[in-house]
């Protein structure tokens, strides 16, 4: 396991094993631009908590063959202006969880799935308060390789949230399984904004993509109800079911983060 | 005695008439099944007691124990005692079953809620109704079959202990071990409490295990006959459109 605290302007290696190695480029901090370099060498864990981070931040992982990383990442306050990029080799597999309550944050996430047969799994929550942008590239460049983008966002108060995320897939890499899905429960009049996208120029691909904006659905909302429920308290609870679907690592946080908005 | 009674009720769904001038009166301690082909207007007459919305009632009463509950909000029915069974009970992901039946529970009880006496009621119902013990860690209905629905919407009826459940095909999608357990529960739960209970149901065979006081054939928003359990016998037989055109009872 291994544990990076990323605050304020200063990124700490709090916990480290043998399985990854990593640098920190801390030569344009003055300008505001940091950059940490990763490569995962075996199979474990990283938790990255960042919490009123003030600068950029450029993140660069590169997971090497047959290795399976999982990502656990929690962001709190601060207005982040991230960017990732992950390289995945053959065989290799990604999961990540993603917690996000921010100011404001406007990220760009870059994967490359270089090697045939790798996985990435990517489970992110937000709740929005204010403008929330969250940029995806995907790029299948290998054959077999596997891309599961998820996406949940609950928009309150000032927030306006958007997603964009944009799959590759050239032509000749076959059986690519492509699925992205990307909802968001937007509890204000403010404008969100999904863009789907799915570039694929070959025909043996299994290629999904799902995008919902609204509410909870009338019928959802009704059967709780008809058990004796009321509104406010049907609302809480499938925001807290939304949120929570698919959260393992962070189920705790995240049921604090519920109760902060929501009760 | 608590009474359902629906007094010349007309309701429309997108400005098509679905009941017409309805009548109907349920007291505590009843069962009464309504039967009919179909589109008839029998699962929008359970609705519109429990207060869906997307039916617009423009003429007519309903009344729960002398309340006028034509307005009354369905959570705040479903506090009256007014339980839905409903046909196709929805899948809800991510809200556990525990977490769903604790807060229907705590809207109900408040501060009397007890969370050890829940446990073991659960586990007692799970095992009546031959359910899997786990299903309470699992989304509302996600991944359950059909007559896993079924089931499910029996032990909320079971933990809410209403006192006039409706129960609208509540017979469909189950198979005979399944229905003979469904049919066998609800009556368990009608002797013990001595509810009122409205059935919505095409078949016969459920009636092999439910024992309707009342058996109401309906037919364009209205019922055209009444009669006693016989009359279900007599649907098997001759089928609704002959008895549909014999005419209402003498």
């Amino acid at each position: 396991m291994n544990k990076l605290k990323i605050s304020n302007d200063n990124i700490t290696l709090t916990s480290k094993d043998d399985k990854l190695s990593l640098s920190i480029n801390n030569n344009s901090k003055f300008l505001g631009v940091q950059d940490l370099k990763i490569k995962v060498t075996d199979n474990t864990d990283l938790v990255i908590d960042c919490e009123n981070f003030i600068n950029k931040l450029d993140i660069t992982i590169k997971i090497l063959t047959g290795v399976h990383l999982n990502v656990y990442e929690s962001k709190s306050d601060g207005e982040y202006k991230f960017q990732y990029k992950y390289y995945l080799e053959e065989d290799s597999f990604l999961n990540i969880e993603k917690i996000i309550d921010v100011s404001s944050i406007n990220e760009m996430t870059i994967i490359n799935l270089d090697g045939e047969n790798a996985k990435v799994n990517y489970n992110l929550k937000t709740i929005s308060k204010r403008e929330e942008k969250y940029n995806y590239l995907v790029y299948h460049n290998a054959c077999k390789t596997s891309s599961n983008i998820i996406n949940n966002g609950v928009n309150i108060l000032d927030g306006k949230l958007e997603f964009n995320v944009s799959s590759f897939v050239p032509n000749n890499i076959k059986k690519c399984e492509v699925n992205q899905d990307s909802r968001i429960i937007n509890m204000t009049d403010n404008a969100c904004i999904i863009k789907p996208n799915l570039f694929i120029d070959e025909e043996d691909v299994n290629a999904n993509h799902s995008a919902l904006i609204g509410t909870f659905s009338f019928e959802e909302v009704f059967y709780l109800m008809s058990r004796g429920i009321n509104k406010k308290d049907a609302d809480s609870l499938l925001t807290r079911g939304f949120l929570m679907k698919g959260i393992n690592y962070y189920k705790e946080y995240l049921e604090g983060l519920i109760n902060k908005y929501w009760r | 005695m608590d009474t359902l009674k629906i007094v010349n009720l007309t309701v429309t769904v997108e400005n098509k008439v679905i009941l017409k001038d309805f009548n109907l009166e349920i007291k505590a301690g009843e069962i009464h099944a309504i039967m009919g082909p179909n589109g008839t207007g029998k699962s929008t007459l359970t609705k519109v007691i429990m207060g869906d919305p997307n039916y617009k009632i423009k003429k007519g009463k309903i009344y729960y124990n002398d309340k006028l509950i034509n307005k009354m909000p369905v959570d705040e029915r479903a506090k009256l005692g007014i339980f839905l069974g409903m046909q196709m009970p929805l899948a809800i992901e991510g809200v556990t079953n525990a977490d769903f039946l604790r807060t229907a529970l705590r809207s109900r009880d408040g501060d009397n809620f007890k969370l050890y006496a829940f446990i073991k009621n659960l586990e007692k119902l799970t095992k009546k109704l031959h359910m899997d013990p786990d299903m309470i860690h699992r989304g509302v209905n996600d991944g359950f079959s059909g007559g896993e629905r079924k089931k499910n919407e029996i032990l909320q009826m079971y933990l809410l202990k209403p006192s006039l459940v409706l129960l609208d095909e509540i017979d469909s999608g189950l198979d005979v071990d399944s229905l003979k357990i469904v049919g066998k529960s609800v009556m368990d739960y009608y002797k013990e409490e001595k509810s009122a209970i409205l059935l919505v149901t095409h078949y016969h065979r459920l009636l092999n295990y439910i024992k309707p006081n009342f058996i109401h054939i309906m037919n364009n928003g209205k019922i055209v006959k009444s009669g006693d359990e016989s009359l279900a016998l007599e649907i098997e037989q001759k089928g609704y459109e002959e008895i549909i055109k014999e005419g209402p009872n003498e």
